[in-house]
Parts: C-alpha cells; sequence; structure tokens
C-alpha cells in the first residue's frame, strides 16, 4: 500500500470515528450507548438448549407435588453479602448509594381472568445465584402479588407490549446503569432488597434479562427471578399485557 | 482474460455495486446502535470493552468507505477498508460456524429475526458465500487498480 493510500484509509476511520461520536452524542435516548459497554459473557459461548435443559429443576418438579396453597413471599430477617461475588465493571459504575432512601416498591394494579395453576416454589432470597428461571406459573403468581417486573428488551420493544405494570430496563440501551442506580436508590434497605424481581425478554435464546439480573444481583438483589420464556410465553398464555411507554 | 476483468466498462460497475452495497449495509446499523451492539456481542469473539464502540464506528466507516466507491474519491483507500472489513466478517462468521454458535449476522439487519438454530446456521454460510463474493469484487478493483498504474509510463 503506498503512503498516501495508507493516509487515506487512516483518514476514513478517523472521520467514522468522529461522525460515530458525534451521532452517538445526538441519539435519542433508545438509540445511545455507552462508549464502555459491560457484558460478563462478551467471550463465552453460549451452550445450545436442548428439550433437556429447558425442563425444570429437580426441586421444582418435587415441590410442585407438594404445593397446594399459594407460594407466600418469604424474606428472611437477615441477608448477608458475604456470599456477594465481586461486583463487575458494569455493576461498578452503577455504586452503592450510601444515603437511604425510602424503598417504593413499584405496585402496577392488574386485574386478569386467568386461573393461573398453583405456583411451584416459594420466593426466598438466594444470595448464591444471581437469578432463578421460573415458567408462567411462578411469574403468574408473582405478577398476581405486585412483585416488580423489569422488561429488558429495548424499548421500542417495550413500547409495542409488555407485561402489565413492567418497567423498561434494556441492558443495551446507555441510560441502564442510570435505571439500575435509580432502583438501588429506591430499594436501599435490605428489606427492600430481598423482596422478588422479576425480569423477562423475548425468551428462547435471550440473555437480555440474565444481563440485567447479573447487573442486579452484583448490587445486593438477592431475589431476582427470569422469566425463562418470555414475553411470547405470556402472551401466549392471554396474561394481561399493556402497550406504550408507561407500566 | 486479464484484459476483460480489469475493462473500464466492468470495473465502474463493481465500483458502484459495491459502494452501493456497503452504503445500504451500513444505514440500518447506524440508525440502531444498540441493537448492532447486540449483533457484535452474539459473535463472541468482541471483547466487552469493545463492543459498543465497535457497533458505533463500523457503520460509519462502511458508510463513508461506501459513499468513497459510489463517488470515485479515494479509491484505492476504500477498496482496502471494504476488503478488510470483508476479511473480518467472513473469519467472524466461520468461527461461529465452527463453533456451532447460531448467529444472526447483522449485515443487512439488525432486527432479532427470531429464527431457530438450523435457519441461523444456514445463513451463515449464505453469508460466508455472499461476502466472499463481494471479497472478489473488492479484489477485481485493485487488479484493475494495478493495471491502471501499470500503464501510466
Amino acid at each position: 500500500m503506498k503512503q498516501n493510500t495508507i493516509f487515506q484509509v487512516v483518514a476514513i476511520i478517523a472521520a467514522g470515528i468522529i461522525l460515530a461520536l458525534v451521532a452517538n452524542a445526538f441519539a435519542s435516548r433508545d438509540r445511545k450507548v455507552s462508549l464502555v459497554g459491560t457484558y460478563p459473557n462478551a467471550l463465552k459461548v453460549p451452550a445450545r438448549e436442548t428439550a433437556v435443559a429447558s425442563a425444570p429443576v429437580p426441586s421444582v418438579t418435587q415441590t410442585v407435588a407438594t404445593t397446594t396453597q399459594p407460594a407466600t413471599i418469604t424474606l428472611p430477617p437477615t441477608a448477608t453479602t458475604a456470599t456477594q461475588p465481586t461486583a463487575t465493571a458494569a455493576i461498578e459504575t452503577v455504586g452503592l448509594n450510601p444515603a437511604a432512601k425510602t424503598p417504593a416498591a413499584p405496585a402496577p394494579t392488574t386485574t386478569t381472568t386467568l386461573h393461573a395453576q398453583p405456583p411451584t416454589r416459594e420466593f426466598t432470597v438466594h444470595p448464591d445465584k444471581p437469578y432463578i428461571e421460573i415458567a408462567f406459573n411462578d411469574v403468574k403468581s408473582l405478577h398476581d402479588k405486585n412483585v416488580l417486573f423489569l422488561d429488558a428488551r429495548r424499548t421500542s420493544v417495550y413500547e409495542q407490549g409488555h407485561i402489565a405494570g413492567a418497567r423498561t430496563y434494556s441492558v443495551w440501551e446507555s441510560d441502564i446503569d442510570d435505571k439500575v442506580q435509580k432502583l438501588f436508590a429506591e430499594r436501599s434497605d435490605t428489606a427492600a432488597q430481598n423482596l422478588p424481581i422479576v425480569i423477562y425478554c423475548s425468551g428462547g435464546d435471550c440473555e437480555d434479562s440474565h444481563m440485567l439480573a447479573q447487573k442486579l444481583w452484583g448490587i445486593q438483589f438477592n431475589n431476582v427471578y427470569v422469566y425463562k420464556d418470555g414475553f411470547p410465553d405470556w402472551q401466549q398464555h392471554g396474561a394481561p399485557v399493556h402497550t406504550g411507554a408507561n407500566p | 482474460m486479464k484484459r476483460y476483468l480489469a475493462h473500464p466498462w466492468l470495473t465502474i460497475r463493481v465500483q458502484l455495486a459495491l459502494g452501493a452495497i456497503f452504503v445500504i449495509a451500513a444505514i440500518p446499523k447506524i440508525a440502531d446502535p444498540p441493537s448492532f451492539a447486540h449483533m457484535i456481542y452474539n459473535y463472541r469473539l468482541v471483547p466487552a470493552s469493545l463492543i459498543n464502540i465497535s457497533a458505533l464506528v463500523m457503520p460509519w466507516v462502511e458508510l463513508l468507505a461506501g459513499l468513497a466507491l459510489i463517488l470515485g474519491v479515494w479509491k484505492a483507500a476504500a477498496r482496502n477498508v471494504i476488503g478488510i472489513l470483508l476479511a473480518i466478517f467472513i473469519i467472524a462468521i466461520s468461527i461461529n460456524l465452527f463453533r456451532d454458535n447460531a448467529i444472526d449476522c447483522g449485515c443487512f439487519n439488525v432486527a432479532d429475526r427470531g429464527k431457530t438454530h438450523e435457519q441461523r446456521i444456514f445463513d451463515m454460510k449464505v453469508d460466508v458465500v455472499r461476502d466472499l463474493g463481494m471479497l472478489l469484487m473488492a479484489a477485481q478493483l485493485w487488479w484493475a487498480g494495478r493495471r491502471e498504474q501499470d500503464a501510466i509510463p
């Protein structure tokens, strides 16, 4: 390559960088990305899902056989952070707000005519793992108890339809860390942090909800559940759906 | 044969077509960087800290290189940039084919199309063949440019 061509190649790339930064600076909230993202599994190839893998874990099955009453949301009086893993860089950027504020658990009010089957588990804290995957019956049970739901899909998709009461928390948009920080501020005391949170995305091989769960786990949210089959499954069951930008 | 391959009639058409392809490919990525970042993430080849910046910069470089080819300015540089990008795409898709990691390539569309594993694997093979074809187009431009230089006394 001649020297002149090398200069032109560098000029094209430099112009591309400048245009990209300017465009991102002026992009709307849902089109903007943070310059440095934090994705824990960026280099890890996901295991291919099989029918066996999607089956419920044995402990859940066992509980199904014995559960006849609706599950209760039980909160242990103390929650230790000793088993909490080192927070990732993404979580560090969120920060821990020392100023305790009044926890404000969202209370999306929904009415439904569905008759969901009894839930299969008690939703106790699990500080040893970032999330537990649950299926529709458990999700519906938690929804009926006005538990906080977070939608990890893109905001534009959220606005087309989401679980009634869910908040938009897209992990791919630039304001995700601000939203997580705000949630932490809302639930700054241990009791509030141990309340269940359900996260969902599009089901299938969608990992956005798992990524968001990892973020929340890193800042002491120890009772996070991932709706494994996601919004398509919710729709298939005819459960309540809202459209638009509001929960 | 060599004379026909480097003929200006063919060269100008290849140049316009390759430039147009890259401009068309860049637009949806520029319009929706978060979705393109998601596509890059799915390749599982780019370190986390470089995913977003790649999603921002790469489409603009594609656009500028494509426009340069269409307008006929800095042709050699634009051709080289496009050739390098195509080589990267081919290698990245091939690695994921080898790993059986089914992905949407994010080449012309950054929306999640909800395909099955088998559909994605098939599409990835098609993408590699298509990118190889475009790499041949870039090679034709390089060949024609070299003959053009050699003809200058």
